[in-house]
């Protein structure tokens, strides 16, 4: 490793963009129907309309989630000093089904009502907004019970999100008693983990907002590096620790809150990717995090073109997070047995 | 000589109900000196040597850096000027010995935390001071103890800091490796602090010894002056023999250890 970190880390940008844009073509070109690129780009109907309103949304959605999932997943890895920690570890899953499983209670109701109006003016549904707003309300409910001395202590932190999601799923299934039928097959289908179509500028609103917490954490990722050293080993170097948790922290969060609001829980991105990707450019997170983010957009895109073809034959279409878990287990057990 | 550490009259209690570690303790440390903290088990030397370098702030007395109070030093100034090596390091550690050196140039810098060629070099030259360069491109993870804590020492090496405080620096080294790291903080031109177990190591490599206990400074000066058998008997609680070395003249410690059987 005679190179700089800079270098390494354009260097695994440039041979992983082509990587995103070949999952991308896959996911293009991949769908229920058979579909004429040609066609679609000469705006003939109705290849045009399944190509750019359904299908590049599609994608792009893909992608935006598993860059997200894979960077909240490695700098959450980093905080705990942990390996196994995933997106949803500090509760965030657990927020965002209590929201979700809520609005679903609600819907038909006169609150319902009201909340779907005020949902469709920043178009989102009531669903979305509850699940981003259980979600920071998990992140900040762990930052609040997991600190001790005022800082936020990484162990104490993880304790009360494991029992905090334990204490939700609790939550969940006593509301699916009270729903009808369909109902908990919406709630079911939101915690396997499923991506659907959304509008054009909110997916663009969405890229942009994914960015701020991208770019907060790949800043933060040679201070991620030092905390490898322990809390004491980084501070002697000059690193605030307890500001570099919490920042890490709430932008890992608020990047899992926003990937869920649209997907529901697609698990195993946030843990595969980043362990494939270490395999590949050692444990640098200057490295790890831009690899890890075009790595997980190009592992969700793929992931979700299999999931449409698998059961094409039979007329129906697994959720994206359970293809992700059925690649994702057996592959996290590889990469963990091809670890010296 | 300028005074580089100095810290006076500190106090530390680790919690409002603790006994306090560090009680009343005062250290100095001149550019180009190197200064021993012995003492036995629980004397405080660990709590200290963290006052020593910021990690912990003293509840009462005043500690400067070149006349200048810690607390005005950013905390990146303060990395920049005072290098910590810890007791224990990290054992599970992916990255290379070369990228743990490299982090002892953290402080030097910028916002992105990348390094430049100069870091790489310097790096490198901290691994060769350290006799580590060999390893430089294997996981610290796959290295030995004694191994792992020469490449702890290059990352404090590569911080390039006027003071050095090394938390038992030779605890696993092997001789010559314990008599390279004292020629190596002989040959820097500022000052190191270190804490030793190995009285015999304190008293050839010191140029001034601080005998801690309960806190307090209970003798301090040469290593003649401190290592003496009814100073260090009392403090340490065990019988101990003090002999010129036969070739030096430095001051020899050893536990008296009755072989005995009944």
């Amino acid at each position: 490793m005679k190179r700089s970190a800079a270098m390494r880390a354009g260097l695994a940008v440039a041979l992983l963009v082509p990587l995103v844009v070949a999952a991308a073509a896959v996911g293009l070109l991949t769908g229920a129907g058979e579909l004429s690129l040609k066609a679609a780009l000469s705006g003939q109907e109705p290849d045009s309309t399944v190509f750019f309103r359904l299908r590049v949304p599609r994608v792009l959605l893909a992608a935006e989630v598993g860059a997200a999932l894979s960077v909240a997943g490695v700098a959450l890895q980093a905080l705990l000093r942990n390996p196994l920690a995933d997106p949803f570890v500090f509760g965030l899953s657990g927020g965002a089904a209590i929201g979700t499983a809520s609005v679903v209670a609600f819907s038909g109701t006169a609150v319902g009502a009201a909340a779907m109006s005020a949902a469709s003016f920043v178009g989102l549904v009531p669903a979305q907004i509850a699940a981003i707003a259980g979600a920071m309300a998990a992140a900040f409910l762990v930052f609040a019970l997991g600190r001790s001395r005022g800082q936020l202590e990484p162990t104490r932190a993880l304790l009360v999100g494991v029992v905090f999601n334990s204490f939700a799923s609790a939550v969940v299934l006593s509301v699916e008693s009270i729903l009808q039928p369909e109902q908990t097959q919406a709630v079911l289908l939101w915690l396997s983990g499923t991506l659907g179509y959304e509008a054009m500028p909110l997916l663009a609103g969405a890229g942009i907002a994914l960015l701020v917490p991208a770019l907060l954490l790949i800043a933060l990722a040679g201070r991620l590096n030092l905390l490898a050293l322990g809390d004491e080993g980084a501070a002697a170097l000059g690193v605030d620790v307890s500001r570099t948790r919490l920042f890490a922290f709430f932008a890992a969060s608020a990047a899992v809150g926003i990937a869920v609001a649209f997907t529901g829980l697609v698990g195993f991105v946030g843990l595969v990717v980043p362990h494939a990707v270490r395999l590949v450019v050692g444990p640098d997170h200057r490295v790890v995090l831009p690899a890890s983010a075009l790595g997980g957009a190009a592992f969700l895109v793929l992931a979700d073109a299999l999931a449409r073809v698998l059961f094409r034959g039979l007329g129906a279409e697994p959720p994206v997070g359970a293809v992700t878990a059925i690649i994702g287990a057996p592959l996290f057990v590889m990469l963990l047995r091809s670890r010296r | 000589m300028t005074v580089l550490l100095e810290g006076r009259d500190l106090h530390f209690r680790h919690a409002p109900d603790a006994p306090e570690a560090v009680a009343g303790a005062s250290v100095a440390v001149r550019a180009g000196e190197v200064v021993g903290v012995i003492g036995p088990n629980a004397a405080g030397k660990s709590t200290l040597a963290r006052i020593c370098c910021g990690l912990l702030a003293a509840q009462s007395g005043e500690i400067r850096l070149k006349g200048e109070p810690f607390h005005r030093l950013t905390r990146r100034e303060r990395a920049r000027r005072v290098a910590f090596l810890p007791q224990q390091q990290p054992q599970d550690l992916a990255f290379t010995a070369r990228e743990v050196a490299l982090m002892g140039r953290a402080p030097h810098l910028g916002l992105w935390m990348l390094e430049g060629p100069r870091d790489l070099e310097r790096a490198d030259a901290a691994l060769a001071e350290a006799d580590a360069l060999d390893l430089r491109d294997r996981p610290v993870s796959q290295l030995s103890g004694g191994e792992r804590q020469r490449v702890f020492l290059a990352r404090v090496f590569a911080q390039d800091a006027e003071l050095l405080i090394l938390d038992e620096p030779t605890a696993s080294l092997d001789l010559a490796h314990q008599v390279m790291l004292v020629n190596a903080l002989r040959k820097r031109a500022g000052g190191a602090l270190l804490i030793l177990h190995d009285l015999a190591l304190a008293g050839a490599a010191c140029d001034r010894l601080i005998l801690l206990l309960a806190g307090k400074v209970v003798a301090e000066g040469t290593p003649a002056d401190v290592l003496r058998p009814d100073v260090l008997s009392k403090s340490y609680r065990t019988q101990v023999d003090v002999v010129p070395d036969p070739a030096s003249g430095q001051p020899l410690v050893a536990p008296r250890i009755t072989r005995d059987r009944a």
